[in-house]
């Protein structure tokens, strides 16, 4: 790529400049004192690598959440993370009621099912009611008005949620199958991480031939590109955005169950820090686009993982893991200043 | 127009019941009823849990036998049946919620503040689930029928008698600070005859009633006669009217600490603070039109960098203290704080200003997240004290203040003293805010917000207004972060969350963006009111995003709206309206783009 100066140099554009000077110097910098430095071996790299490729798989389902409601409403659905947090919360109590009686451990494949569907279904629900309170009425409104409105939305949700089922951290009951590691080509994989990048992918595919090859997942691309005209050639767009708002609903509430499973726990705020960085990774891949969001999933998991002590470490900073949220909040910055369109975000122009 | 049919009238009554019934139930176990059961509003009569579920049930039955835009009104008969109906329904509602809580199911696990006592004080503290079930649905149909009588009421009742019932429910909640005060001005007559336990007396809770009542019914048509004696009266003449008003409000501002004593001051210095970060974001949402989502950050700057500079343990505030003393440091240190903020403005601004609208505000959302996290990290401990924060902060201000008026012997100590400095820096940023907003600088900032590309094409430089807008949110967020770390004397990371952006936003929204007396009024109702009520704490942030919500949908522009404004949305509700009636449904009003 060939860069060009403008032909003015405004203020702004060497801020930027200095700004991708000191990425690029302090990332080296970084990376190779941490790694002359040799603290961290192979296996550890490799066991951050794993982690962050499940932690990635999570962010990706959230993501397609987003980035499917980008794609026919150019919205930031905002209470994305919330409706990830109901499905986790409710299908807790499930859960609980299992692992007391026993039955999670005597029939686990029917129970995590059951789980499952309860925790996919209510967040489906919380979506679809989302859509037709919040964002239908004002399908027309300038953008910030619905951004504002998702804004309350996600607070209302997280503290209804909060009210209605108490603020006690809740923990999952354990899942004896799912237990210890397996081997993964040599490598040893939490079974919870194998279970999640595998759920992950079997979701991802289902949407993919969703989206592609059904008649509803046709008339959905249609309406992302032109609501309009979808709607002279006889498609019900109200019904297409109601379908989209489910699907996210539903991967949401997979996603809430899978992170259920990797920390254990569940509580009314635990929608908010995945919700934004499912939305980092959905434009880290370029926001409107399904496989951008599950790339960006796993590149921003990865980063998250990885980024603290590869760049930090050398650095004698103390404690990198607590800044994890930063590289993920830094990466969402960056992005968006410098690639708005994301990896692979085609020009989407400034609509 | 043409008139409903019976049974779409009654269809439509029965649809609201229904919201009203589930409005009910969520009230019921989101807690919000037993935090308020509690709370007396005339003691032994009337609890605010009580007002509350009763609300819900009178606001239905008026909705229900309001008609709707496009219909003929039916007769006064079906109307107050409408009303009625949708009482009942929303009372089976809570009546099967009852039933369905004496069945063996133990719902209680799930829904934590589903316990005996809410069920007692649902069902009347009768005995019989039934019972209670039948209770509730008489009386809700007893106040949707209120509901729909409010309706059929001339409006110069109508208003008088809500604005009564508000007016007995907001006297009994100041109970608590407002007894304490009587009985430390010898006052306890009054305290006596008002209050009984933590609510009004009968007696008192009429008398309030009806003088409210009264008042309000009398001031209608009083008021319609000032306007017009108003408006003939000569343009100078009006503007002295104006000013003395002003004055007049002023007074009695200043005045306040020393009427309502330390607690209340306690309240107002806080509502002020928030006051100050809210006519911060007005500038920066309200004029310019760019959704920060981030503007907690300038508070915590603001607070840190006071804290930093003044704190004498600190490497850099004890060289200070020495040299400026305890009292100087202060000074020295603001006009550092105010270009330290500016100067975070434009950094912050800079990189994002060629962001659209919504990016923005996720973009901004991260940068006050990674403020937070990099004052609570250890990584930058040694500067910033990590969790433990800044303490030792000296205050400018002397702990009391005693002086004469006259006979009058004042003494203030404390959150009365701190009022001053904070309503001084509130008027001022109120009054350049307001300057700005009629001058060039305002002006380009509307044409900004409103397109982008058409300012930017008939000569306005949107990056040096963009950026210009983002130093002065800065400044004034900073500035309330300074004041409320020298109020506290310590910062800690943990006073700087995302919610407090969220609160200061909900503020702008609530009053009107862009509306310098709506942001006022957002400031007192949203950071005032809860304080007033205790129970309600836990229940803040539930009401914030709810306001966020319910302001959008219906009414965009808030409660004291922009004048400019509002004529811009008026020109668009005629299209709006149109397009509405095409596809037969509510549009809602479009505010600021």
């Amino acid at each position: 790529m060939r860069i060009r100066l403008p032909e003015r140099l405004s203020l702004i554009d060497l801020v930027l400049w200095a700004l991708r000077i000191a990425i690029v110097v302090g990332v080296t910098a970084g990376t190779v004192a941490t790694l002359a430095e040799g603290t961290l071996q192979a296996t550890d790299w490799r066991d951050l690598l794993v982690y962050g490729i499940a932690q990635g798989s999570v962010y990706a389902l959230l993501a397609l959440g987003y980035t499917l409601v980008y794609g026919v409403l150019f919205m930031i659905n905002f209470a994305h993370g919330d409706v990830f947090m109901a499905g986790a919360m409710t299908a807790f109590f499930v859960a609980d009621y299992f692992g007391e009686t026993g039955f999670m451990n005597a029939n686990p494949i029917v129970a995590l099912a059951v789980i499952f569907a309860v925790s996919m279904l209510t967040s489906m629900i919380v979506a679809i009611v989302l859509e037709r309170i919040a964002y239908r009425p004002l399908r027309r409104a300038p953008r910030l008005v619905p951004l504002i409105t998702a804004i309350g939305a996600s607070l209302f949700i997280a503290n209804s949620v909060r009210g209605l089922f108490g603020e006690r951290i809740q923990s999952y009951p354990r899942v004896d199958i799912l237990q210890g590691r397996i081997d993964v080509l040599g490598i040893p994989v939490l079974k919870t991480q194998a279970l999640v990048i595998v759920s992950a992918i079997i979701l991802m595919l289902a949407l993919y031939y969703f989206v592609e090859r059904t008649r509803t997942g046709r008339a959905m691309r249609a309406v992302s590109e032109d609501k309009d005209t979808a709607s002279l050639m006889g498609i019900d767009v109200d019904r297409i955005i109601v379908t989209t708002f489910a699907i996210g609903g539903l991967l949401a509430g997979a996603a809430g169950i899978l992170y259920a499973l990797v920390f254990n726990q569940v509580h009314w705020f635990m929608g908010f820090l995945p919700g934004i960085k499912a939305f980092t990774a959905a434009v880290l891949g370029g926001i409107g686009n399904i496989a951008g969001a599950m790339l960006g999933g796993l590149s921003l998991g990865i980063l998250e993982s990885v980024g603290p002590y590869l760049l930090l470490s050398g650095f004698n900073v103390s404690s990198p893991n607590q800044l994890r949220d930063v590289v993920a909040f830094t990466v969402l910055v960056l992005v968006l200043v410098f690639r708005p369109n994301g990896i692979l975000g085609a020009s989407e122009g400034d609509k | 127009m043409p008139a409903m049919t019976i049974s779409a009238w009654l269809r439509r009554a029965a649809r609201l019941g229904v919201v009203a019934g589930v409005a009910l139930i969520y009230l019921s176990l989101v807690g919000l009823v037993g935090a308020f059961e509690e709370r007396d509003v005339v003691t032994d009569v009337l609890k605010l849990g009580t007002l509350m579920l009763a609300a819900v049930a009178v606001i239905a039955g008026y909705r229900a036998a309001l008609p709707p835009k496009t219909a003929a009104a039916p007769p006064g008969v079906m109307r107050l049946a409408a009303g009625v109906l949708a009482g009942t329904v929303a009372g089976a509602f809570v009546g099967a919620l009852l039933l369905l809580a004496a069945t063996p199911i133990d719902l209680q696990t799930v829904f934590v503040r589903l316990n005996a006592a809410l069920i007692a004080f649902l069902s009347f503290d009768a005995e019989s689930p039934v019972v209670g079930a039948a209770l509730q649905i008489g009386l809700n149909a007893v106040l949707g029928g209120v509901g729909a009588v409010l309706v059929l009421l001339p409006d110069r009742f109508r208003r008088p008698l809500v604005f009564a019932t508000l007016a007995v429910a907001l006297v009994s909640m100041a109970e608590p600070y407002v007894r304490p005060r009587l009985d430390q001005l010898d006052m306890d007559p009054i305290a006596d005859f008002l209050y009984s336990g933590h609510g009004l007396t009968v007696a008192a809770s009429v008398v309030v009633f009806v003088l409210v009542t009264a008042v309000a019914v009398a001031w209608a048509p009083a008021r319609s006669q000032v306007d017009r004696r108003l408006a003939v009266l000569p343009a100078e003449r009006r503007r002295s009217v104006r000013f003395t008003s002003f004055i007049l409000i002023g007074l009695l501002v200043l005045a306040l600490p020393l009427i309502t004593g330390q607690f209340i001051s306690q309240v107002l210095v806080l509502v002020g603070l928030y006051l100050l970060l809210a006519l911060g974001l007005n500038i920066v949402v309200g004029y310019a039109g760019l959704l920060d989502l981030g503007y907690v950050a300038f508070f915590a700057v603001g607070a840190y960098l006071m804290a930093i500079l003044t704190s004498a343990d600190g490497p850099l505030g004890a060289p200070m203290v020495a040299i400026a003393g305890e009292q100087g440091a202060f000074f020295v240190a603001l006009p550092i704080v105010m270009v330290g903020a500016a100067l975070t403005g434009l950094m912050i601004g800079a990189p994002v200003l060629r962001l659209r609208g919504d990016y923005l505000a996720i973009v901004t959302l991260g940068f006050g997240e990674i403020a937070r996290i990099l004052f609570l990290s250890d990584a930058l401990e040694p500067w910033l004290g990590g969790v433990q924060g800044i303490i030792g902060i000296p205050s400018p201000l002397p702990q009391r203040v005693d002086f004469a008026l006259g006979p009058i012997e004042i003494s203030w100590s404390g959150p009365q003293v701190i009022f001053y400095p904070i309503v001084l820096f509130c008027l001022l940023a109120a009054v350049v805010a307001y300057r700005l907003a009629g001058s060039r600088v305002g002006r380009a900032w509307n044409a900004m917000r409103e397109d982008e590309e058409v300012a930017e094409i008939t000569g306005v430089n949107t990056v040096n207004y963009k950026l210009l807008a983002f130093a002065m949110g800065a400044g004034l967020g900073c500035l309330s972060g300074a004041l409320f770390a020298i109020q506290l004397g310590s910062v800690f990371p943990g006073s700087f969350n995302v919610l407090v952006s969220i609160t200061v936003l909900a503020i702008i929204i609530l009053g009107g963006m862009g509306s310098i007396p709506g942001v006022i009024l957002g400031a007192l109702v949203l950071i005032g009111l809860p304080e007033l009520l205790r129970e309600f704490a836990e229940y803040r942030l539930l009401v914030y995003g709810g306001v966020l919500v319910a302001m959008m949908l219906l009414r965009p522009e808030g409660l004291i709206p922009n004048r400019g404004r509002q004529r811009e949305l008026h020109e668009q509700d005629d299209e709006d309206e149109q397009y509405a009636h095409e596809a037969g449904e509510d549009v809602a009003k479009p505010v600021v783009a």
